[in-house]
């Protein structure tokens, strides 16, 4: 398995858990409240910070252990799956984003636009290192 | 699962023919990774022309000695 596909796998794991984390306290919060609760900024910083924290510690060991893989550039194919990725987490986003809209012409709510933006965001994020993965095991 | 370029090569009969050449020594030599050079050989990816080019001649060969074009086939 190449280094940057083992950083997919890794970056997917640490997104998927911080999201678990973070989306676990904000339903928390609403039931105890009986509504959809307001935008959280410590939820939020807990959840970038954990994020952080956690990719550059599992960088350091995927680098540490691939050796001058780590140091080189992407090549050309590695390019193209980076790209494309990118390119398809962009609709998962939009999706997202576009539902979160429906909701709120609906609803009126706009504690819900913010979580659905928010998670939107977050599953793009999953669903980029996801694309990396099938395109370094299937072929760009 | 991802359409396959109709390009066909003979990378793998060319490295065998050339002291047995490893994909990691070819990988270095045209600048991109072992996996790349992996999925080439399989024709799970078609390289840039710039690619092919390098890959001709690290074999000493022209492109058309390494690449092919795959006609589809009647079914």
């Amino acid at each position: 398995m190449s280094f940057r596909e083992k950083t997919a796998w890794a970056m997917g794991a640490i997104l998927i858990a911080a999201g678990i984390w973070y989306f676990q306290r904000v339903i928390g919060l609403s039931e105890a409240l009986g509504e959809t609760a307001a935008p959280n900024m410590r939820f939020v910083i807990g959840y970038i910070i954990l994020v952080i924290l956690a990719s550059i510690l599992v960088n350091v060991i995927i680098a540490s252990s691939a050796g001058k893989e780590a140091e080189a550039p992407a090549d050309e194919r590695e390019r193209a799956i980076l790209d494309k990725a990118g390119h398809w987490s962009g609709y998962v986003l939009a999706v997202g984003a576009v539902a979160g809209l429906w909701h709120f012409s609906w609803l009126h709510d706009g504690n819900l636009l913010f979580h659905i933006i928010f998670g939107a965001l977050m599953a793009s994020q999953i669903a980029e290192y996801a694309f990396q993965i099938f395109l370094f095991r299937r072929g760009v | 699962m991802a359409k396959r370029p109709p390009i066909g090569n003979r990378i793998r009969e060319l490295r065998e023919q050339h002291d047995n050449m490893s994909q990691a020594a070819l990988a270095e030599a045209i600048g991109v990774t072992r996996q790349t050079v992996i999925a080439i050989e399989q024709g799970r990816y078609s390289p840039s022309l710039e690619s092919a080019f390098r890959i001709s001649r690290v074999f000493g060969v022209g492109l058309e000695d390494v690449f092919s074009w795959l006609e589809p086939r009647d079914s």
